[in-house]
């Protein structure tokens, strides 16, 4: 069975230079488990997910069949995703990092603790907007200052 | 039961990665938890914010021994968003800078294993060797590490007569030494010992999705150059040889057949040079749209994806290295195996943790 057939829903093919066959679609995120068996049913494996915000969050799944890549989009509304590594363990880090980095919450992953980032730090740190002055001295240093102050009236 | 911590630094690399092992009575791995993220830069986040041709500086940065393959996707990914025909002059040139860079990353890792296996004049003589692929790099591109070889559209250096047979010489005095290193390699008692150490079956490894010598040590061929050839690969002839045990000892032969295999396509892309230019009159516009491209590093399969929105900047950026995957089966290769192997065992997998962690 070709790779084209054994979706059932449509792929856009794209072949580069080479002929290079590559293979392209957006489904609906319900859809992901059963994409996910028929890559295993085909001996395929997951390369990696990506995921980057638009208005909604999105992730990009890149699966490889014998050196073919299938890219499947999912657009994530609720932030919330069943996990594929239970299927495809290949997927495993890549959906560990995609919850650290961009708060989006695999379903059902067996191994869901931090990849890279320390547990002290909060999920998705990146997309929050953090004011320059908080984050400069200037704050410790006015603290220092007023602390300083207070001890030379006490002393007076 | 009792717990061993070996980590984070200096754990068979310079590199930092953790390992929290539970060991029995007989020093037996019996469960491992793998710590990572100590060098999380955030670089793909960094990516984002520079323009395009500043980031050609900034990917090659992410690792020093494959640090030619990380400009190359990128600027393979914005040629396709582009659509940007490159010479073919500019094709090969690209593969010669890459196969230089696959023996001399090679040869680093299959020294380090002669130093943790101590077979110190193992070592030291396949460093001397390895330091004929350093001259060729410091001679051709001015640099040991960092080659700053490619660009979008082309590449930045040219080869002449002189440089061609220079580096054909340097391919001629490396071939014989590297065939007595392969054998000196195979026949060390101590090299010996790793056989059946670490072993990631066939089956795990089509599972854990590993790519490039940990693949072909286990059976597997999913090398990009022959599965989905880019740049020049398909015009020059690439082997690709396999072993089967999925051992330490197994990715060590594999590697020697890699630098062997990459010494012939060099010589082959060298001789067959096509002439023409070597890249672009103009500075390209990329326009909005997306590209997956992978390419082989010495470690295996490196993919980038990257989508634009018509401006000067990426909009996103996403790589995964070969380690990436390589590092999830490690947990697999460890256990049952005794806990002074265990360095032995990440070594054999050649840990890039600075591009995994990113």
């Amino acid at each position: 069975m070709s790779i084209k057939e054994a979706f059932d829903f449509e792929l856009r093919e794209v072949k580069d230079k080479k002929g290079n066959i590559e293979y392209w679609a957006k489904i609906d995120k319900y859809k992901i488990l059963d994409v996910a068996k028929t890559i295993k049913n085909l001996n395929g494996r997951c390369v990696i997910i990506t995921a980057y915000k638009e208005e909604i969050p999105r992730l990009v799944y890149h699966f490889d069949v014998d050196g073919v890549l299938i890219n499947i989009e999912v657009d994530i509304e609720d932030k919330r995703v069943d996990s594929i590594t239970p299927i495809l363990k290949s997927a495993s880090w890549a959906e560990r990092e995609f919850k650290e980095m961009y708060g989006i919450e695999p379903i059902n992953h067996p191994n869901p603790k931090r990849l890279f980032l320390d547990d002290s730090i909060d999920e998705e740190v990146l997309a929050r907007f953090i004011p320059l002055s908080k984050a400069m001295s200037g704050n410790l240093t006015s603290k220092m200052w007023h602390k300083i102050q207070k001890e030379n009236n006490e002393k007076d | 039961m009792k717990k061993i911590n070996i980590g984070p630094f200096l754990a068979s690399l310079e590199e930092p990665i953790y390992f929290k092992l539970d060991v029995d009575d007989n020093e037996i791995v019996r469960d491992v938890e793998i710590v990572n993220g100590f060098v999380h830069r955030g670089l793909e986040a960094l990516t984002m914010q520079k323009n395009f041709f500043q980031n050609l500086i900034l990917t090659e940065r992410l690792c020093a021994l494959c640090s030619n393959n990380h400009p190359f996707s990128y600027c393979l990914a914005l040629e396709k968003i582009a659509e940007i025909e490159v010479s073919k002059r500019a094709d090969y040139l690209r593969v010669i800078a890459d196969e230089v860079k696959r023996i001399a990353s090679n040869m680093f890792n299959l020294s380090m294993l002669a130093h943790l296996v101590h077979d110190y004049e193992l070592m030291r003589d396949t460093m001397d060797t390895r330091e004929i692929m350093q001259d060729v790099k410091e001679t051709i591109w001015g640099n040991r590490m960092d080659l700053s070889a490619v660009t979008i559209g082309g590449v930045k250096y040219n080869l002449d007569k002189q440089k061609s047979e220079f580096i054909l010489n340097s391919l001629e005095k490396i071939e014989p030494l590297v065939d007595k290193l392969f054998e000196r390699f195979c026949n060390s008692e101590k090299i010996k010992k790793t056989k059946g150490i670490g072993v990631l079956t066939k089956q795990q490894a089509l599972e854990f999705g590993v790519s490039g010598p940990v693949a072909r040590g286990s059976g597997i061929n999913n090398d990009v150059r022959v599965k989905a050839p880019y740049a020049a690969y398909d015009e020059l002839e690439v082997r690709v040889d396999l072993e089967s045990d999925g051992d330490v000892y197994s990715r060590m032969k594999v590697r020697w057949y890699d630098i062997k295999n990459a010494i012939k396509i060099l010589k082959n892309a060298i001789n067959n040079l096509p002439s023409g230019p070597i890249h672009l009159e103009k500075r390209p516009h990329i326009p909005a749209g997306e590209a997956t491209v992978r390419t082989e590093a010495p470690r295996g399969e490196l993919i980038y994806y990257v989508k634009t929105d018509g401006g000067q900047k990426p909009k996103r950026m996403r790589w995964r290295v070969p380690t990436y995957m390589n590092f999830q089966a490690l947990e697999e290769m460890i256990k049952g195996n005794r806990a002074s192997d265990v360095v032995l065992i990440l070594n054999s997998i050649d840990p890039c943790v600075s591009c995994t962690d990113r």
